[in-house]
């Protein structure tokens, strides 16, 4: 009688261990299966469903949102306003496609802390807002529409940057995409559309993507010489139509294949100026591979910028590579070869020339503020580096002045505002040439420090193809940039 | 264990249930409130009252029964809050109209016994089948059946005056009775029906005459299924049957004629019935039939999956997603928020009732005793398992509650006095 009783125990017992095995598979072996299943509403909730915080603009716009979902309650939906202009800073949260931009960085901040960790449990027992944090940027909806605008449907990014503290005032980038798309219904054709696309719209071409800096490059092999003491603006130099580069046979001529001024000598202010290559890659080849390596890694070659989002690092031969070979010295002195710059870099090293040789770390957030508006974070400016010194800076500061006015940056000019600047056209195998400008403004102002730096680069000629030139192309978008920024309406 | 520990574990539940209470209230954004107090206060009162009714009246039972009873009712109670605080308000007064029928069981044996019940089997055994008949009564009497998400399972009355509903599944309450019925048929007639008298290949054959029960036993399974379209009682019913003769008797013949029976009766239901057909259809493939009979299992598979190890937390996951998650599909909803530390700690709970309860048959000196807890632990253990089986797609679906957890007061009511019968049958064979 209890043998029967005692087999009924074991049978249900067993039966309850089979459960057990089963739970154990479902949860923890099959379990991300489930829980990654699209038709899971969850992994939707858990990402996009629930309320975050606002990001709005330094000019206050509107950038993401979190609206209640009129098809489920508890469900909130996140809506980018301004769609394809924020792309690449503000971000998105895709079930499909992850998360990206400062959604992604500050997410901390953009979703709520109640939740039932010890953490959160005791900042909500004493009284700690859990609410979802706003994100303010530094950039300034007003300067991104222009440059956006500016730059038109042409590859390549525009950023401007505050050189006195490293705020980002505007950054874009062509082409871009609505973020929109990448959380609606339609998201997983939406997203391989745009993973499939050649132009690969979801690369911010602003910071992941490096480009040779042509003359722009002239900016960092300036710094150099006169930091070195080596050469000023009133040093003379040969004036050849080619320069024959030392133990080969190539050589290096000028952007339109003539003499720099007259054909016997000219001074470093003049051939920076005109962008002349013969005279900067003599410099860089007077300086050696070293010194001018050491230049570029002042300037942050070679280095990882610090930044909101993962920056390509740019590139500069690196020393010891090119000590015996003058000929790739001479060419890298004028922003050709193997150097790559991201366009923040440039940017930064712009930004540098402004402010008195340092180089300040650039960032996207300003703020976080809670629910109820009080600012509660504020990002404070650092310097990241030294780039040069100050006495260098002005000097060159003086030499970009005059590229503009009467150079090769003078389309860049803004009436009534002292802007500085350089242009760069950089070679590229198999393509037109990459269009660059950088340039900074106003100068001796009555409030003393430049307010603005700017990069433009135009991807293989953008509109112009073979004919483009960092003067026709990017100097004409930086201005209307900067026109915008000082409220200049009439540019003639 | 001692009395003093059994009481330190039934405080600990009641703490269990109010904090996650309080965790509930705290995730939806509020403060500490009434709910946490009345939470305590009920379980407080519901466990402590049978506590008092055990040391007044069976002071010799088992001091395990309780502390897990109250545990696994915690666990549910805390799901059943964080689904719908209306429902957990109403679970509430259930669980202490729930302890006061158990107290009850305890007062009415106390000088008795278990062995009273053997006096009135018959008015039980009536008692039993009227109310398992009871919800085919037609719709427009007082009293009448409700069909509820395609089964007639239910009874509602009408509260005349007031515009009040009350309904109630006698099923449950006809179970334990049948049980009671068989426990006490079978202490007579055990040793006549394990009396073989012939054999065929490996089955040793009883008597045709001592077949009857298992005939009767099909029947009245397979009708319930038939009328009531009730899959998971009709199996709990017959389960219970085969269960109780096997115990009795010790002949394996009886399970396997029972387990032939349930397979050709279950032919008969998927070929006669669309219910039963969509419901095996959505077993074989619930991703396939996504959108429609497969919905339920599938939400219940991504409720688990996404629960993991450690659980969304009480009151950030989405058990709400999940069809009927505070009664057949509890243990979804626990596995989903307190992940699989919360689904192995619920089945360790019900193996440790299991083992405790069949332990209290195993003691049991007398027939009748043994088989009564025997066959109660059978309804409790076999109750859990085809529901969680179902949640877990080891088998179709069927709608039944899951014991203690799933909201339901004629469950709660009735697993009780299981407790309480099995409380007392304890306490006999102590004295």
């Amino acid at each position: 009688m209890n043998t029967s009783l005692r087999t009924t125990t074991y049978a249900l017992l067993g039966a309850f261990a089979l459960l057990i095995v089963s739970v154990i598979y479902i949860q923890a072996i099959k379990g991300p299966d489930f829980r990654d299943d699209p038709r899971n509403v969850r992994a939707i909730a858990w990402l996009t469903g629930r309320q975050r915080g606002p990001i709005i603009s330094a000019d206050g716009v509107v950038l993401a949102i979190s609206t209640p979902s009129p098809s489920d309650p508890k469900l909130y939906e996140r809506l980018y306003p301004e769609g394809s202009l924020y792309a690449h800073t503000v971000g998105f949260t895709s079930v499909l496609f992850g998360s990206r931009g400062v959604e992604q960085t500050r997410a901390a901040d953009l979703i709520s802390n109640r939740d039932a960790t010890i953490s959160g449990v005791l900042n909500g027992l004493l009284g700690g807002d859990t609410k979802p944090r706003g994100v303010r940027l530094t950039l300034r909806d007003a300067l991104q529409t222009v440059a956006r605008d500016a730059l038109g449907e042409q590859r390549g990014s525009v950023i401007a940057i505050d050189p006195t503290t490293g705020a980002i005032l505007a950054m874009v980038t062509y082409p871009s995409f609505d973020p929109n798309t990448l959380i609606g219904p339609d998201a997983g054709a939406a997203g391989e559309a745009l993973e499939r696309d050649e132009d690969d719209p979801l690369r911010d071409r602003a910071i992941r993507q490096t480009y040779p800096p042509g003359s722009v490059f002239k900016v960092i092999t300036a710094a150099s010489g006169l930091d070195t003491g080596l050469v000023s603006p009133s040093s003379e130099f040969a004036d050849p139509v080619y320069l024959r580069l030392p133990g080969s046979e190539s050589t290096i001529s000028n952007y339109d294949g003539r003499v720099c001024d007259n054909g016997t000598s000219v001074t470093l202010k003049f051939a920076f100026v005109k962008s002349c290559n013969t005279v900067f890659a003599k410099l860089g080849m007077n300086l050696g591979a070293d010194t001018l390596g050491g230049t570029a890694e002042a300037f942050g070659f070679n280095s990882e910028v610090p930044f909101e989002f993962d920056v390509l690092t740019s590139f500069f031969p690196l020393r010891g590579t090119m000590q015996d070979d003058p000929p790739a010295t001479a060419q890298s002195a004028i922003g050709q070869r193997d150097d790559r710059a991201t366009p923040l870099l440039m940017v930064l090293t712009v930004a540098a020339v402004a402010n008195n040789g340092i180089m300040m770390a650039p960032y996207l957030v300003s703020e976080i503020f809670t629910s109820e508006g009080v600012v509660e974070a504020t990002t404070e400016p650092v310097a990241w580096r030294r780039a040069m010194s100050p006495a260098s800076a002005g000097v060159l500061a003086d030499m970009m002045e005059q590229a503009v006015i009467s150079g090769t940056g003078t389309r860049a000019a803004v009436p009534g505002v002292r802007i500085a600047g350089k242009t760069g056209t950089a070679e590229t195998e198999g393509s037109a040439p990459h269009a660059w400008f950088i340039g900074f403004g106003p100068l001796g102002a009555e409030s003393g420090d430049p307010q603005i730096a700017i990069v433009v680069i135009v991807e293989s000629g953008g509109a112009f193809g073979e004919s483009a030139t960092g003067g026709t192309v990017a100097a004409p978008i930086a201005q209307r940039v900067l026109a915008a920024f000082f409220g200049v309406t009439d540019t003639r | 264990m001692t009395r003093r520990a059994e009481a330190g574990l039934i405080v600990a539940a009641c703490l269990l249930a109010a904090i996650g209470v309080a965790i509930v209230e705290f995730t939806q954004g509020n403060w500490l409130d009434a709910q946490v107090a009345l939470t305590f206060l009920a379980f407080a009162a519901a466990f402590g009252g049978v506590y008092l009714a055990v040391i007044r009246w069976a002071p010799g039972a088992s001091s395990l029964l309780l502390p897990l009873a109250a545990f696994l009712t915690a666990i549910g109670f805390i799901e059943i809050y964080r689904l719908d605080s209306h429902l957990a308000a109403l679970q509430r007064w259930w669980l202490l109209v729930a302890a006061a029928a158990g107290a009850l069981v305890l007062w009415a044996l106390r000088d008795a016994g278990v062995s009273v019940l053997r006096r009135y089997r018959y008015v039980i055994l009536a008692i039993g089948i009227g109310l398992l008949l009871l919800p085919l009564l037609p719709d427009s009497w007082l009293v009448y059946g409700a069909t509820v998400n395609g089964s007639r399972l239910w009874v509602r009355i009408d509260i005349p005056g007031a515009s009040r509903v009350m309904s109630f599944q006698p099923g449950e309450v006809a179970k334990v009775l049948i049980t009671i019925f068989l426990a006490s048929y079978l202490a007579e007639r055990a040793e006549a029906m394990s009396v073989v008298s012939r054999k065929i290949g490996p089955f040793e054959i009883p008597e045709p005459r001592h077949l009857g029960p298992v005939v009767v036993a099909a029947v009245a399974a397979f009708l319930v299924l038939v009328y009531q379209r009730d899959l998971g009682a009709s199996l709990l019913l017959f389960g219970i049957f085969v269960g109780m003769l096997y115990i009795a008797t010790g002949r394996s013949f009886y399970v396997v004629t029972g387990a032939a029976l349930v397979v050709i009766a279950g032919w008969t239901a998927l070929v006669s019935f669309d219910h039963v057909q969509r419901r095996i259809e959505a077993w074989l493939d619930p991703f396939g039939h996504f959108s429609e009979a497969g919905y339920q299992t599938v939400q219940g598979l991504f409720a688990m999956g996404s629960g993991a190890l450690t659980g969304s937390g009480i009151g950030l996951g989405r058990p709400d997603l999940i069809p009927a998650a505070a009664t057949d599909f509890i243990f979804a909803a626990v596995a989903e928020e307190m992940g699989l530390a919360g689904s192995l700690a619920v089945l360790t709970g019900f193996s440790l009732l299991i083992a405790v309860g069949f332990g209290i048959a195993l003691r049991s000196r007398e027939r009748f005793r043994k088989y009564l807890a025997g066959g109660l632990m059978l309804v409790i253990g076999l109750q859990a398992f085809i529901i969680i089986a179902g949640v877990l797609r080891l088998m179709p679906i069927t709608g039944l509650t899951l014991p203690f957890m799933s909201y339901g007061g004629s469950s709660l009511v009735t697993n009780m006095a299981i407790i309480a019968l099995l409380l007392r049958v304890s306490h006999e064979e102590r004295t």
